[in-house]
């Protein structure tokens, strides 16, 4: 695969504060996670070399983007760079008055609110008393001044039986276009509460056939990149491959999984450059000291990490036997390393053949 | 209209890409363009000093194989981008 000149997108943590502490949050835990922001001189310096670099799309993110107190100057210098934008929120400091500006912009793709509950039981369960109302507020806000607003909806012990009343809320009541969900995963503080937060085999399988269900319901209104629904449907479509003793699903056999670091670069609310927020430890340079264009080119950890595709998964011991082989892409390189310490292995957590000798079941829609 | 000066919208971001391709990029509505070496040849041009017979001169000048009809796409391809408020032409005082 031939590499682009310097990346598409890039995804910035504009801080590392927030006013909430999720039990599950993928941060709070890594080198990454500092107590002080860059300024805003030096995020506009920095957003004058993603404009030479011909950056389309950046993601503002945190901690909480809307904390910041100059989000509004931020915005104003990624739009001056010719590019998009789009934020992930809480949705808790949404105010109607930097909702009319990013709606000023014309630039903002979408703004993204979680929504884990149908509820303010569910949805704060993990993420604090009184934010389902602020975060419900927050997406009206944006709705109100005709923002894209999309809704990501994380899958965890305590809202996976909520799933279709979720579903029912923010498809009928709220009549979103759709929504996206993910699961809680074994990173940040999540760590520290994995057995109370993450889903067992059980609850996987439960949210899968729900999630499989209410698609068919919905129009196929419910997407993920990961958790049950992503899982469900990249699982069963290997298992079908496995009955079916096809020879391979190409690019499956090795280590495919991600594609991310063909296309963006992540900055770190310290300003290091990484190649994933959720691989911050991982420093390949600092913004406005190091040159984007070389470090997205020459960084031999990049270079590494796109060279996992070359690595066959029979090579790992952990993978010795399986007959998914075949059809399996390894899964996602953070998760390796948070679970194993290593980027360049599968991840168990996304093991179809673990999922299965831990009592899990794929959907009986095959 | 063809002696006119053509100029390339600035707000468009040109993002050359290998093998000479790019891909023209519209921060305002999200829109993005492939972009063959011939038209970012082309795009590079529009910068309010050449009309659109200046350009083909200039791709037949610098370019070897150029065919025949080379100015025909080139015509089409302008006013593609016009139509799309991507180019546009400059405006001369009297």
């Amino acid at each position: 695969m031939k590499l682009m000149n310097t990346p598409k997108s890039l995804e910035l943590s504009v801080t590392n504060r927030c006013n909430l502490r999720c039990t599950y949050c993928s941060h709070f835990s890594g080198p990454g996670d500092v107590d002080h922001d860059l300024s805003t001189e030096e995020w506009l310096k920095f957003f004058e070399e993603l404009g030479r670099c011909a950056v389309m799309n950046v993601t503002i993110q945190g901690g909480e983007a809307f904390i910041r107190k100059d989000l509004k100057e931020l915005i104003a210098g990624i739009v001056r760079n010719r590019m998009r934008f789009s934020i992930l929120s809480n949705g808790t400091l949404i105010t109607d008055d930097i909702a009319a500006y990013i709606a000023g912009t014309g630039r903002c793709s979408h703004v993204q609110v979680s929504i884990d509950g149908s509820t303010a039981e569910t949805h704060d369960a993990c993420r604090g008393k009184g934010n389902f109302e602020k975060a419900v507020q927050g997406l009206e806000i944006l709705r109100k001044h005709k923002i894209p607003a999309a809704v990501r909806t994380t899958i965890h012990r305590h809202n996976v039986n909520d799933l279709d009343n979720i579903a029912e809320l923010l498809l009928e009541k709220l009549r979103l276009p759709g929504f996206s969900t993910n699961s809680a995963s074994y990173m940040g503080l999540c760590r520290e509460h994995a057995e109370n937060v993450q889903l067992t085999a059980e609850d996987r399988s439960s949210a899968m056939a729900t999630l499989l269900r209410l698609n068919r319901k919905y129009d196929n209104r419910i997407s993920a990149a990961a958790g049950p629904l992503a899982e469900a449907k990249m699982w069963m479509k290997m298992e079908e491959s496995r009955r079916e003793r096809q020879k391979s699903l190409p690019p499956c056999g090795y280590l495919t999984s991600c594609g991310c670091m063909w296309s963006k670069i992540d900055i770190r609310a310290d300003g290091v450059m990484i190649p994933c927020t959720q691989m911050s430890h991982i420093e390949l340079g600092r913004i406005n000291s190091d040159d984007l264009k070389s470090v997205w080119q020459n960084h031999p950890e990049l270079k590494q990490m796109r060279e996992r595709p070359n690595i066959p998964l029979e090579e790992f011991e952990f993978c010795k036997g399986c007959e998914y082989i075949p059809y399996c892409r390894g899964g996602c390189p953070a998760l390796a390393y948070t679970l194993l310490g290593k980027e360049t292995h599968p991840s168990p957590d996304s093991c179809l053949k673990r999922f299965l000798e831990q009592g899990g079941k794929l959907p009986d829609v095959l | 209209m063809e002696n006119e000066k053509l100029i390339a919208n600035p707000t468009i971001v040109l993002r050359e890409e290998f093998d000479d391709w790019a891909v023209l990029f519209d921060p305002d509505t999200g829109n993005a363009y492939g972009m063959n070496p011939v038209s970012v040849f082309v795009w590079k041009h529009l910068d309010g000093n050449h009309a659109l017979e200046d350009i083909e001169k200039k791709l037949r000048a610098e370019c070897k194989n150029v065919p025949d009809d080379a100015g025909v796409f080139i015509k089409e391809f302008i006013a593609d981008l016009v139509a799309k408020g991507l180019a546009g032409h400059k405006f001369q005082n009297a």
